[in-house]
This record gives structure tokens, C-alpha cells and sequence, in this order.
């Protein structure tokens, strides 16, 4: 029988993942020694694959793994489709509208100028408000383009708020809030239906066991 | 040369020697049995008037169409589905014909998928639609052919059944407003259960929100009947239900093996879908190779109401299927060459012809030189080179 293959996005996500299966009883020495490898089994009939967080959808969604762990963040921002059945409650952020301090975005008829490394849902906010706005992919510190007065203002993940705060920058409105969830293909969950929900039934319990931390977000 | 002169666009391709066999031999079985059930093959235009595919009540986004103008500035579509079509078709020139048309196409579609994600912007597909039939009998009738085509060209598939009138049913109890119920069914349609309980959790818990929450966990084999019978209890659901199990239970004698499945959470497109809906999987692909149901609203917007079940097969899945499994349909060298000795060219193309009529496949040579003929024949894999001269002379190669 063919293992069950699961993306993992290297990184921020990384330990909490690992520790989470290890929790539900996988063997991941293999993969926190992984040295180079990208594929490591980590017993019970799975596979680890680590990948960058987009990399995971694109996977999933093609079914060369059958699941995956990827931040909503990256959800919100590269759609697709596959099954989106759990969140894990762990890897917490919120998107945000952020400025400096003072910004009224919402006033005036002048149309404004965003800067984000997230064009798709900053698109979809303002959509969802009827507003027309010009944005601008930045990829890296997009707090740079407010105060350099490239734009009115940015859409961005914000973890504790504290970049914002140093460079004089506020939270206008947070927009949602983002956690890790498990992915998994449409095809491999009709096709390995027993297999998908042992483990998703085993990490459902795992995650129902760690309190909740942090406040109540809005979920996406 | 123009920069964009040897290459083509993203999303497209060419297709070679064994991909054409395969493709044109799943074309082939599936149209005899298509044909062999009744349905008649049609064609319809590659583009089309954007109105046909309105996205209204086509449930096609209208990012997904490739689009112009014609010569009146009228917007118009590369056909980006062949179920419309053919409703337009059976809406205004087949109006007429006496109940229940039965059709069949084997044709492209084309969609402007997001780009650098590996997908086909033109991909094949064959299906059959019936219209103006509505009941178990037609349900059936679309069923089991589905079941024989999948059954003669793909091995290890699964079929999976589900009712676009179950989550309807549910949904006309919930008392919420449009744009919430498309976000339950959204969440639904993505199995998404975090987001699905915090829309619930905000609802008065009547049985049916109960129901609701346990819809994108209604899938697997017959016991799902059980479980979604005992969470409805008897309420308008249970229409839906009872009929799904008894096509289920018809089907399971049909193609017994465990290859059909229930999953109560299949609600996409349902303003389009009014009752039964299918879908195909297959280990290799990520997507289903088959998609179908019920959609009895659908040709009441072109002015003729009436109801039809139908069902489009992703050809090229198939085919990329069976080559990665390795059945391809091998291409085999010619039985013979036959080369022309000096003022014989005339002579060796009627002996070919009369080769050919014999039953064998036969290349004429286009050399100068007869050890040219015996090298390219070696080359290609040819065994045997007649030399058409005075007299035919038969070179079997090793």
C-alpha cells in the first residue's frame, strides 16, 4: 500500500507541525534530523514532504500528496481547490489594514494606494467594500512603503503588532484571522476515506486537547 | 523569427503518436457506447455568444472564459462548457422532436485557468446528456451508461454519488439570508468544518442545523444513509434521501465491488444541479474524470423547461491515466517499404496501393537509391522493403 503523503510548510510552522504528529504517534525523528532530504517517512504508513506554504497547496491540489498543512494566510491568497477539514488552531495571526497613525482610508474620494505581499485578499477587502484601489506588490518589509509614501496604507499578516508599533504604524482594521490548517486533495479523500480520517480524527483530538490560546478571531 | 512563433500558448499542447491512439481509442469506446444506448453525436460551435454560458445561472465564473467580440461587437466565448450548448441547441432547433433527446458530443473545452499552475486551458471531453426525461428510469438510464463507459476504459475507478435536493432541503429550514447560505454551502463544499460550526454556532440549534453540521462527514459507502436518515428524522430531506438510496442500491447490483460511494456534501453548482449528482475518481488524478447530474432548471432559460440528467468525461485525464500506467496504445512500424528502382516510380505507387488494399500498411520510399531505402527502413523499424522494378524483389531485414 502506497504510504499517505502530507506537505508540511517548512518554517514557521514547522515545529508546531512536527510536534503535533508527534503527538498523534509519529515517529518524526527522521524528519527533525532531515538534514536535506524532502521526503522522510515517519512510520504508520505516512510520508512527510517539506515544501514552501504555497508549494503545499500546489501539491495537494494536483494530489501528488494527499495532504498538507498550510497557513490560511496563504489559502486566502492562492485559492484552489481541496478540502480545507481542520484547523489547528496553532501558527495564529490576523491579516490587517495598517497606517500610520491618523489614516482615514475611508473618507474622501481620492482612490487610495495599498502595498502587501497579499494582492489577492488586499483585492477582496476592498472589493468587499466597493472600493476602488490601486495595489502594489511589495515583497518584502511592506511597512517601508507608508513611510516612504509610496502607499496610503498596507494589507499584511501582524503577529503581536510590534513592527507596526516601531515604525509608527497603526492597525486600522484587521480584516481576519489566520491559523495552520490541514488540507487535503479531493481525489485521496474519497479514494483513502479510512486512512484520511483515522489521522484527521487523531488530530482532531490532539488540537481539541491543547487550550485554545489567544482571543477569539473571526475564521475565514 | 518571431519570438512567439515555435512554442505555444501556456495551458496547451501538442499531442503525439501514442497520446493521440490512446485518446482517439478512449474517444472510440466511449462514443460506441454512447451510441449503442441511443444518444446521437453533435457537434456545436468552438465559440459561442457570452449569453449562452451566462454566468447566472451557468455557475461558470466569467473569469474562466476566454472571450471576444464579433464583427457587431456582440461579446463572444470559446466554449467553455458543452452542456449549455447543447440546452440552447434542444431549447430552439430540436424543440420539436418527440421526448426524450438523447445526445452525445466528443469535444474541447477551453478555460483561462490561473496561470503557471499546470493546467489545461483545452482539454477534451465526451458526454451524454438526456433531456426532457425526468424520474428514476432516466436517473438510471444516465447512471448506467456512465457505469459501462467508465467501466470499459478505466480500471479502478470510484463513483460517487450524492442529491443537490438533500442540502436544499436543509438549507429552505434554516432561516438565514442568501449570501450566509452560500457561505454555509461554500463551507460545506470545501469540507471546511471550522468555518461551517462558527456559521452554525451563531444559528438557534434546530435539528436541521444539526444536520447541517454533520453534512460534510455524510460521505462513504451505505451505512451514510443511516447516519443522514437518523440526523433528519424524517423532516423534507428525507425525499431526497430515500431516493438516492434506492439508485444506490440499483447501481450496487449493477457494478458490484465496492467502487460506489455516497458523499452528501456534493454541493457545488447547486443552483445548477436540481437532484441527482456524480462524480468519478481515479488514483492517479487529483480531479474527478467524470462529473454529471440533474439539472432540470437549467433549460427553462432558454425558453424551453424541461427536465435532463447528463454527465461529461474528462478524456485527456483518462488517457494521461493510462499512458502513466503504461497501457499505451503502442505505435507500430510499417509492414513494408517500397522503394522504386529508377523508372518504376509510377509502378511502385500502384504496387503499394495494391498492398494497402490487401490489408497491410505500406510507406512508399522517397529515396534516390535503393541501400537509402534499406537504412531508413532499418531505422524506422520496417522488416520487410519491396524493390519495385522489372520484377518485385522482397527484402525481409532482421
Amino acid at each position: 500500500m502506497k504510504p499517505l503523503r502530507i506537505a508540511l510548510t517548512k518554517g514557521r510552522l514547522e515545529d508546531s507541525t512536527v510536534d503535533l504528529l508527534e503527538t498523534v504517534g509519529c515517529d518524526c525523528s527522521a524528519v527533525r534530523a532531515k538534514g536535506r532530504r524532502l521526503i522522510l517517512p515517519v512510520g504508520g504508513n505516512l510520508e512527510v514532504v517539506l515544501a514552501k506554504a504555497a508549494d503545499v497547496i500546489t501539491y495537494v491540489e494536483h494530489g501528488v500528496c494527499d495532504l498538507g498543512v498550510v497557513g490560511k494566510d496563504t489559502i486566502l491568497e492562492k485559492g484552489g481547490s481541496y478540502y480545507e477539514v481542520l484547523d489547528l488552531g496553532f501558527g495564529k495571526c490576523r491579516f490587517a489594514l495598517a497606517g500610520r497613525r491618523g489614516t482615514d482610508l475611508f473618507s474622501g474620494y481620492s482612490a487610495k494606494t495599498i502595498a502587501t505581499k497579499y494582492p489577492r485578499v488586499a483585492r477582496n477587502y476592498f472589493e468587499s467594500r466597493a472600493m476602488d484601489v490601486r495595489i502594489i506588490r511589495i515583497e518584502g518589509s511592506v511597512e517601508l512603503a507608508p513611510l516612504l509614501g509610496l502607499a496610503d496604507a498596507i494589507v499584511d499578516i501582524v503577529e503581536t503588532g510590534r513592527t507596526l508599533r516601531e515604525n509608527g504604524l497603526t492597525i486600522l482594521e484587521t480584516i481576519c484571522g489566520v491559523s495552520a490548517r490541514l488540507i487535503v486533495n479531493a481525489a485521496s479523500m474519497k479514494l483513502r476515506k479510512e486512512e484520511i480520517e483515522t489521522l484527521t480524527g487523531k488530530l482532531e483530538r490532539a488540537v481539541a486537547a491543547v487550550p485554545a490560546g489567544g482571543k477569539e478571531e473571526k475564521t475565514c | 523569427m518571431k519570438k512567439n512563433s515555435r512554442i505555444t500558448p501556456e495551458g496547451t499542447k501538442d499531442f503525439l503518436f501514442e497520446e493521440c491512439l490512446t485518446r482517439r481509442s478512449i474517444e472510440k469506446t466511449l462514443g460506441d457506447v454512447f451510441a449503442a444506448r441511443g444518444f446521437h453525436e453533435v457537434v456545436t460551435p468552438g465559440f459561442e455568444f457570452y449569453d449562452v454560458f451566462d454566468p447566472d445561472f451557468s455557475g461558470i465564473p466569467q473569469e474562466v472564459m476566454y472571450k471576444m467580440t464579433d464583427r457587431r461587437g456582440r461579446l463572444i466565448v470559446m466554449r467553455p462548457d458543452s452542456t449549455l450548448p447543447i440546452a440552447r441547441l434542444t431549447a430552439t432547433r430540436l424543440q420539436n422532436l418527440p421526448k426524450p433527446v438523447r445526445l452525445y458530443y466528443t469535444q474541447p473545452i477551453y478555460r483561462n485557468n490561473p496561470g503557471l499552475a499546470g493546467r489545461s486551458d483545452e482539454s477534451v471531453q465526451t458526454g451524454i446528456e438526456l433531456l426532457g426525461a425526468a424520474g428514476l428510469r432516466a436517473d438510471l438510464d444516465a447512471l448506467s451508461t456512465a457505469v459501462e463507459a467508465l467501466g470499459k476504459c478505466v480500471p479502478g475507478y470510484r463513483l460517487e454519488l450524492g442529491h443537490a435536493g438533500f442540502f436544499r432541503a436543509l438549507a429552505r429550514q434554516i432561516p438565514v439570508p442568501d449570501d450566509l447560505r452560500e457561505e454555509i454551502r461554500s463551507a460545506i463544499e470545501s469540507k471546511n468544518y471550522a468555518r461551517l460550526n462558527k456559521i452554525l454556532d451563531g444559528l438557534p440549534q434546530t435539528g436541521q442545523v444539526r444536520a447541517m453540521r454533520e453534512l460534510p462527514r455524510l460521505f462513504g459507502g451505505e451505512e451514510v444513509f443511516d447516519r443522514a436518515e437518523s440526523l433528519c428524522g424524517g423532516d423534507g430531506a428525507g425525499g431526497p434521501l430515500g431516493y438516492l438510496r434506492r439508485i444506490y442500491r440499483a447501481l450496487s447490483d449493477m457494478e458490484p465491488g465496492g467502487r460506489l460511494s455516497i458523499d452528501l456534501g456534493l454541493v457545488q453548482r447547486n443552483d445548477y444541479y436540481t437532484g441527482i449528482v456524480f462524480s468519478a475518481y481515479v488514483e492517479e488524478c487529483g480531479d474527478a474524470v467524470l462529473l454529471g447530474g440533474r439539472y432540470d432548471n437549467l433549460l427553462s432559460h432558454f425558453g424551453q423547461p424541461m427536465p435532463a440528467i447528463g454527465f461529461a468525461v474528462d478524456v485527456d485525464a483518462i488517457a494521461k491515466t493510462l499512458l502513466d500506467r503504461g497501457n499505451v496504445c503502442p505505435v507500430p512500424p510499417m509492414d513494408v517499404l517500397v522503394h522504386g528502382e529508377p523508372d518504376y516510380e509510377i509502378k511502385a505507387a500502384e504496387y503499394a496501393s495494391y498492398l494497402v488494399g490487401k490489408g497491410l500498411r505500406c510507406e512508399t520510399s522517397v529515396f534516390e537509391t535503393r541501400d537509402e531505402a534499406v537504412a531508413y527502413a532499418q531505422k524506422s523499424g520496417i522488416k520487410r522493403v519491396d524493390l519495385v522494378g522489372e520484377a518485385v524483389k522482397t527484402v525481409n531485414l532482421i
